[in-house]
């Protein structure tokens, strides 16, 4: 045990002396961004179990036909609660984890430019997580699905307090979000090492940047709309209430407004890590940087003009679908763009297959599927054919797993090293990576034909129909297999951090600021940084010193 | 005959069309007085600058004129002014977003002295002030689609005396138009703004025009009068059966194409922006890299 270096000048803090084993103290106190963002991950982590656990709960009940595990209202319950987890407590909180530990570094900053606004952001999201699923022991949570439409929000229709839980929840968590969206944004703008310029800013900071721009955008959309429905529900209001004279499809517009920009605000920082991901496991620079950057902030400004194909079904008119279809197909550019920048990457390079790498490759194939599906969407026709479908189901998770969560994991393994200090075998996250490729394609490809064949989603049961109880089975079977994946990567997370060998500082040979300091980095990130000349700094230091010794190369660890 | 044609502020010179032609639209252009007036005193205004000579860009300005020409000559023209609230909204955003940046794209660059203090003045407030062209820019479109001045700027609206309002709705248009551009296409590149406040620029402009998209499109019927009121020249049977556009279809596309298509425009100039500053070599003048001091009064 020995003395806690504190980052502080003495006249900050003085006197204060303490000691480097404060325990839990250290985590609950802490306005470092390097704790915050683990105990985000940490938070997605606890919430991507009990979201899970909703999800198998629901798979349960649909393997076999007619079955009565759960009544309706249950299964409205879980299924509401699952999305919901998904979308607010798990991917945000998860991307916002990597961004808030790994911006700072990477920009060569010792911390957020508002350290205890970031702390704050960090505390009232997770209270807001508490709260949602506090709803379970106050009365029944909310069962309107994720996206809560009126008027199945209304008294009415869901007299339990679920959805002011929602209301309330999300509020917090999405408060949390804007606070940690404009402490990004300065930490960004002002920290940044002198030297670096923004054309010098790493992808994934870029991409950070980007999305914390189009948070502040989206955010305030759903926020208002949240504070209207509590209103609505609680003080009488009509803005939702039909027969008040408000209208249930503003609800729709609002959330919408916030919720398709939201799929990017998921994928984009994805994209960040990925591009870092590709360039070190191909030895190459990103192919085409002011292309990735460009189409990101395309993705961003789009995003708001295509909102509008989420609502084909409800009557809008031929010629609102007309120009929403065809803005919608619009975004498939930029996104494609992308694509082809990493394969342009990847291309002629020397790779190695780490888990990580695994991931990201994987992602290419998994994404590339959810966005075609999601281009057959953007075609009304389809849409109305395949709306409220299991075709839609599978769309989304091939977005959100395939596309948001393999580049999550991508970067786990990327960077637990750095966070961690510890080395997770290869051999362990290559077995958790085959299990969960797997399981997630045998549960989510099959749900395209189930979608196609009209079996309906948000319905409990399903009756013994040609094809259905095979196709389900299967799915159910697959959501098994990643259920026991995920469980296994919380057991080799654990066993690494417990007995895992050391890592070194740069266990990969990579490229960006975060790998110059130690594993896992002082409190105090950097006492000094080299010049920056490009986009990959500790690459060119590496250059410029020929006596660089390489540390441990990770193949050789494992 | 003469009738089918007084509708401007000064009587029209039809150029072709015959009255009763109930079948086809596309014989009506016409040139109208009012119009050319103000197409020769901008022609005269860059003869002025340029000291009589063209330079280059001349093609982009005098394109701009044409363009402008085009657009309150030809059948679209008549198709706004009388049936189609869509027409009328394409109209405005080739004269906003096509024709006013065109002409201070193509400004000339050699003026004299007292010229360029005058230019360097203006991009001075502009730059350093951009929300103030970015006011003018959305605050304009905003303006002319309040329902009682939209209705109001129609010659049919006064019933005596000529009615002003139409020309200077185009006048208005094309000025408010070359106020937004000018901060990211002015003629003095020092004095353009940064390059990523243009991307904000143009993105708010982007969220501007799509609110007020957005609140045609789902407008109820019929708060735009104009459009509703009695065939007058025959064409109603056409457009409405024919061509299958009724009034709510009208009013939708003439917010959407606010909303969607004007915002594509900007959206695309704010990716030009961004790409421009990203594969800027390094020692490219960029906007603050030319070693211009933004506090001086002269290039």
């Amino acid at each position: 045990m020995g003395k806690l270096h504190i980052p502080e000048p003495e006249e900050a803090l003085p006197g204060v002396e303490l000691e480097d084993n404060q325990g839990l103290l250290q985590w609950i106190s802490s306005v470092d961004h390097k704790q915050i963002g683990i105990m985000y991950l940490w938070m997605a982590l606890f919430f991507m179990l009990l979201g899970g656990l909703g999800a198998l709960l629901m798979r349960v009940q649909l393997a076999v036909p007619r079955n009565d595990l759960l009544s309706p209202e249950i299964y409205n319950q879980v299924f509401t609660m699952h999305g919901t987890t998904m979308i607010f407590l798990v991917a945000t909180p998860a991307i916002l984890g990597f961004s808030v530990y790994l911006s700072p570094l990477m920009i060569g900053a010792n911390d957020m430019a508002f350290p205890r606004l970031n702390a704050f952001s960090f505390w009232i999201a997770l209270c807001g997580g508490f709260l949602l699923y506090f709803s379970f022991l106050a009365g029944g949570a909310p069962d309107a699905g994720w996206f809560n439409y009126a008027p199945l929000n209304q008294r009415p229709y869901s007299p339990s307090p679920g959805i002011d839980y929602y209301c309330i929840g999300l509020l917090l968590a999405g408060s949390g979000t804007v606070a940690t969206a404009v402490n990004l944004i300065v930490t960004v703008l002002k920290l940044r090492v002198p030297s670096m310029s923004l054309r010098e800013l790493p992808v994934f900071v870029w991409m950070v940047l980007i999305n914390s721009f189009l948070i502040l955008a989206a955010f305030p959309s759903l926020n208002a709309a949240l504070a209207m429905l509590l209103l609505d529900r609680q003080l009488q209001a009509h803005f939702f209430d039909i027969a008040g004279g408000g209208s249930s499809l503003l609800w729709q517009h609002l959330f919408w407004l916030f919720g398709h920009p939201e799929v990017y605000i998921l994928i984009l920082p994805a994209f960040g890590i990925l591009s870092e991901v590709f360039q070190v496991f191909s030895r190459k620079p990103i192919f085409g940087y002011a292309f990735i950057v460009g189409s990101g902030m395309a993705i961003a400004l789009l995003a708001f003009g295509v909102w509008i194909h989420h609502m084909f079904a409800t009557g809008l008119g031929i010629t609102v679908n007309g120009f929403f279809s065809a803005s919608s197909l619009l975004i498939g550019i930029p996104t494609g763009v992308k694509i082809f920048s990493w394969l342009g990457t990847m291309w002629g390079g020397s790779l190695r297959f780490t888990t990580a790498m695994l991931f990201a490759t994987a992602f290419l194939v998994e994404f590339t599927i959810g966005g075609l599906s999601g281009v057959s969407f953007a075609i009304v026709p389809i849409d109305w054919q395949l709306t409220d479908t299991y075709y839609v189901v599978a769309h989304l998770h091939y977005v959100f797993v395939g596309g948001s969560l393999f580049g999550l994991l991508a970067g786990l393994f990327y960077w637990f090293p750095k966070m961690s200090g510890k080395i997770i075998p290869e051999k362990q996250g290559k077995w958790f990576f085959w299990l969960f490729v797997i399981g997630f394609n045998m549960t989510f490809l099959i749900q395209h034909a189930l979608g196609v064949l009209g079996m309906p989603r948000r319905v409990y049961t399903y009756p013994d129909l040609p094809n259905y109880t095979w196709m389900n089975m299967l799915s159910t079977a697959g959501a098994f297999i990643m259920g026991f994946s995920v469980l296994y990567l919380g057991f080799i997370i654990y066993k690494s951090i417990k007995s895992g060998k050391k890592a070194p500082d740069d266990p990969w040979n990579a490229y960006t600021l975060e790998w110059l300091t130690t594993s896992p980095p002082q409190l105090q990130n950097f006492k000094e940084v080299p010049p920056v000349k490009s986009f990959r700094p500790l690459r060119d230091l590496k250059q410029d010193n020929p006596n660089w010794q390489l540390q441990d190369d990770p193949w050789k660890i494992d | 005959m003469k009738e089918l044609f007084l509708y401007d502020a000064f009587a029209g010179i039809p150029l072709c069309g015959t009255e009763g032609a109930a079948d086809s639209i596309w014989g009506n252009w016409l040139l109208m007085p009012g119009v050319l007036l103000l197409i020769a005193g901008l022609s005269g205004l860059y003869l002025l600058l340029s000291g009589g000579k063209l330079q280059k860009g001349a093609g982009l300005y005098f394109g701009g004129l044409v363009l402008l020409l085009l657009v309150q000559s030809s059948p679209l023209h008549f198709l706004a002014m009388h049936y189609l609230f869509s027409a009328h909204m394409v109209g405005h955003i080739i004269i906003l977003l096509g024709c006013a940046p065109l002409l201070v794209l193509g400004l000339p660059e050699q003026v004299g002295p007292d010229t360029q203090n005058i230019l360097a003045a203006v991009s001075k407030v502009l730059s350093q002030r951009p929300w103030l062209g970015w006011l003018c820019g959305i605050g304009v479109m905003w303006f002319w689609h309040v329902t009682a001045v939209f209705d109001a700027a129609f010659p049919a609206a006064l019933a005596t005396g000529v009615n002003l309002l139409p020309l200077l709705l185009t006048f208005s248009l094309l000025l408010a138009g070359a106020l937004f551009a000018w901060p990211i296409l002015g003629p003095l590149p020092a004095y353009r703004i940064n390059p990523l406040l243009g991307v904000l620029y143009l993105f708010t402009a982007c969220v501007g025009c799509s609110l007020l998209g957005l609140l045609i499109t789902f407008a109820p019927l019929g708060i735009y009068h104009h459009y509703l009121s009695a065939d007058a020249y025959g064409f109603d049977g056409l457009i409405r059966k024919g061509w299958g556009i009724t009034a709510a279809v009208d009013q939708q596309m003439a917010g959407l194409i606010m909303w969607v298509p004007c915002c594509f425009v900007y959206l695309s100039g704010s990716l030009y922006l961004l790409h421009n500053w990203l594969t800027a070599k390094d020692g490219q003048p960029l906007w603050k890299e030319s070693g211009l001091n933004l506090e001086g009064d002269r290039i």
